[in-house]
């Protein structure tokens, strides 16, 4: 099967310096590929340069096809980046918000916001929600975009743990119906339950030494890999992985 | 239903505003001197005032949308100060003549647009940040200018840049002929407007070529500017308030703010400009006083009833 979107060799730049370099891997239709790696490390910088939002060096091809010569709308037809959230200055319903996502304006957002668990909020200015809502309402609005491809820059950030469930159900799903999704987490547990592959960003890249890796999810997600690669203790607790926060209950 | 009171409104403010005035005429029922007056005199200047409040109002909607502050105006880039600028420059080569001042307005303010021109290729806060340093730059141009002006050209000059609609220089026809266009063109970049209040990476992810309407926005938003300017000085206010306004009353979405700040502004300055004409008749205040006395009370009175 073809790759959707196909890297290699890519190097991506923030604020002069690099901080992605030699990265090559393919993301397929249907596969989950989780982004891990420590603050700053350049694991946003990355999506937005899959997104075509930012420059990169190197080959980036999405359906064979470079992607900086795809029309900026058509891009948008083929990938949908969910990233920061939203400004709230102007007023903007939630409704409103997921019908600006809505690639056909004839789609009911009310069922996808339903489906999301946002339809109570759909009167409701952005700007009066908690930033677990507003969250909700991108996750709302990434389902109204309909995409081969689906980048995700910490979909479950300020969610609590009945949507952070709700999120990492709705990927897995997404994938099986054939989406190819990238997703950047933090929560180890996450991403074992979902990656089918993982990219590992470790921020070293400046420095001339690291940078990143690509591989299968069983491969790379151990206690020695995550523990190099967020220089912090992680500890196989049966069949997880989990922190090792060094404090006990007594 | 809201706009049908809106257009009531606005039929009610240009009933208003053609009969008021030194004396008092029944716009239903005038002969004669008062047919003149009503026609020739007060109706051109109505026009003049609802064009350019609309015009200024539509700038001061894309500015705040272009820019991502709320807080912009059509000014905040300091056209007005180069337009300013460009005005006395004209009143003190030559200070008798009627066009002088408005040709010296339209020449200052597209001097403005292109300084800020240069700048249009940079993010909203770093653009909104070069256009706030040249606005000051005008504003030293201008008061040394107004230093150097002879004593007897202060008072047009002052008088001018408060915002005066007795003496503009342009076609009423062309005026409203720019508040069609300006609001057309609006129209059409209304979903792409809507869609850059999401920020600009998120317009751009959603198909928006961000950069070229950055480019266009600030070409429409600046001409629109250059010509109210040029027609009316510099009035405040409309163009900070109005579409703030209009967005409490009928939502964010533009192709509503849009017509609606057209109109809006169009209102309070031919409210303003009436008032301006009446107070202390027969002399005139400089309408962009009363803009910002009328307006004020009204917003803030929205702002504390709508819920926060």
């Amino acid at each position: 099967m073809s790759a959707l979107l196909e890297l290699e060799q890519i190097a991506v730049e923030r604020g002069g310096s690099a901080v992605i370099s030699d990265l090559s891997c393919s993301i397929h239709a249907g596969e989950i590929t989780v982004v891990l790696g420590p603050n700053g490390a350049g694991k946003s910088s990355l999506l937005l340069a899959m997104a075509g939002l930012i420059p990169v060096t190197g080959r980036l091809e999405l359906n064979g096809k470079i992607l900086e010569t795809y029309a900026r709308a058509e891009l948008s037809r083929q990938v949908a980046w969910q990233g920061s959230l939203p400004p709230t200055e102007f007023g903007l319903t939630v409704k409103q918000r997921l019908a600006l996502a809505a690639a056909d304006p004839a789609i009911d957002v009310e069922i996808t916001a339903t489906e999301m668990d946002v339809a109570a909020l759909l009167s409701r200015p952005l700007g009066e929600l908690s930033s677990g809502e507003r969250q909700r309402v991108e996750l709302a609005a990434l389902m109204l975009r309909d995409t081969p491809v689906w980048l995700l820059d910490e979909p479950t950030a300020h969610l609590d743990l009945k949507h952070q469930i709700h999120c990492i159900t709705m990927l897995k799903q997404q994938a099986e119906a054939g989406r190819a999704i990238v997703t950047v987490l933090h929560d180890i547990q996450q991403a074992m339950a979902i990656a089918d592959f993982v990219i590992l960003v470790d921020g070293k890249c400046a420095e001339g030494q690291g940078g990143t890796a690509y591989g299968e999810a069983a491969d790379l997600l151990n206690s020695a890999t995550l523990s190099e690669l967020f220089d912090a203790p992680v500890v196989e607790q049966g069949d997880v992985l989990i922190a090792d926060y060094g404090v006990t209950r007594e | 239903m809201k706009w049908l009171l809106f257009g009531l409104t606005l039929l009610a403010v240009c009933v208003f505003g053609l009969a008021v005035g030194q004396q008092w005429i029944n716009p239903f029922d005038a002969s004669g001197q008062d047919a003149v007056i009503l026609w020739e005199l007060r109706l051109p200047r109505l026009l003049t005032a609802f064009a350019v409040g609309g015009l200024l109002a539509l700038a001061g909607a894309w500015f705040q949308v272009l820019l991502g502050n709320p807080l912009a105006e059509p000014y905040v880039l300091g056209v007005a100060g180069s337009a300013s600028a460009g005005a006395v420059s004209g009143l003190m080569l030559m200070p008798d003549s009627a066009w002088v001042m408005s040709i010296g307005a339209f020449i200052g303010a597209w001097v403005g647009i292109v300084c800020v021109m240069f700048f249009s290729h940079l993010g909203a806060n770093r653009m909104l940040l070069a256009g706030v340093v040249l606005a000051a730059f005008w504003s030293a141009v201008l008061a040394l200018l107004l230093a150097l002006l002879p004593e007897q050209g202060l008072f047009r000059a002052f008088s001018w840049m408060m915002g005066d609609l007795s003496h503009s220089d342009l076609p009423v026809s062309l005026l409203l002929l720019a508040w069609v266009v300006a609001l057309v063109c609006g129209l059409l970049l209304s979903r792409s407007l809507d869609v850059l209040l999401l920020g600009e990476r998120h317009a751009e992810a959603l198909g928006i070529d961000v950069k070229r309407l950055r480019q266009r926005l600030l070409l429409l938003a600046s001409a629109v500017t250059a010509l109210a300017v040029t027609a009316a000085g510099t009035i405040g206010f409309v163009g900070l308030v109005i579409p703030h306004l209009m967005r409490l009353l009928f939502g964010s979405l533009h192709r509503a703010v849009l017509p609606a700040s057209a109109i809006g502004g169009g209102v309070l300055l031919m409210l303003a400009d009436s008032a301006a004409r009446t107070v202390i008749a027969p002399a005139e205040l400089p309408v962009g006083i009363l803009t910002a006395i009328i307006g004020v009370p009204v917003f803030l009175f929205l702002l504390l009833r709508r819920p926060t």
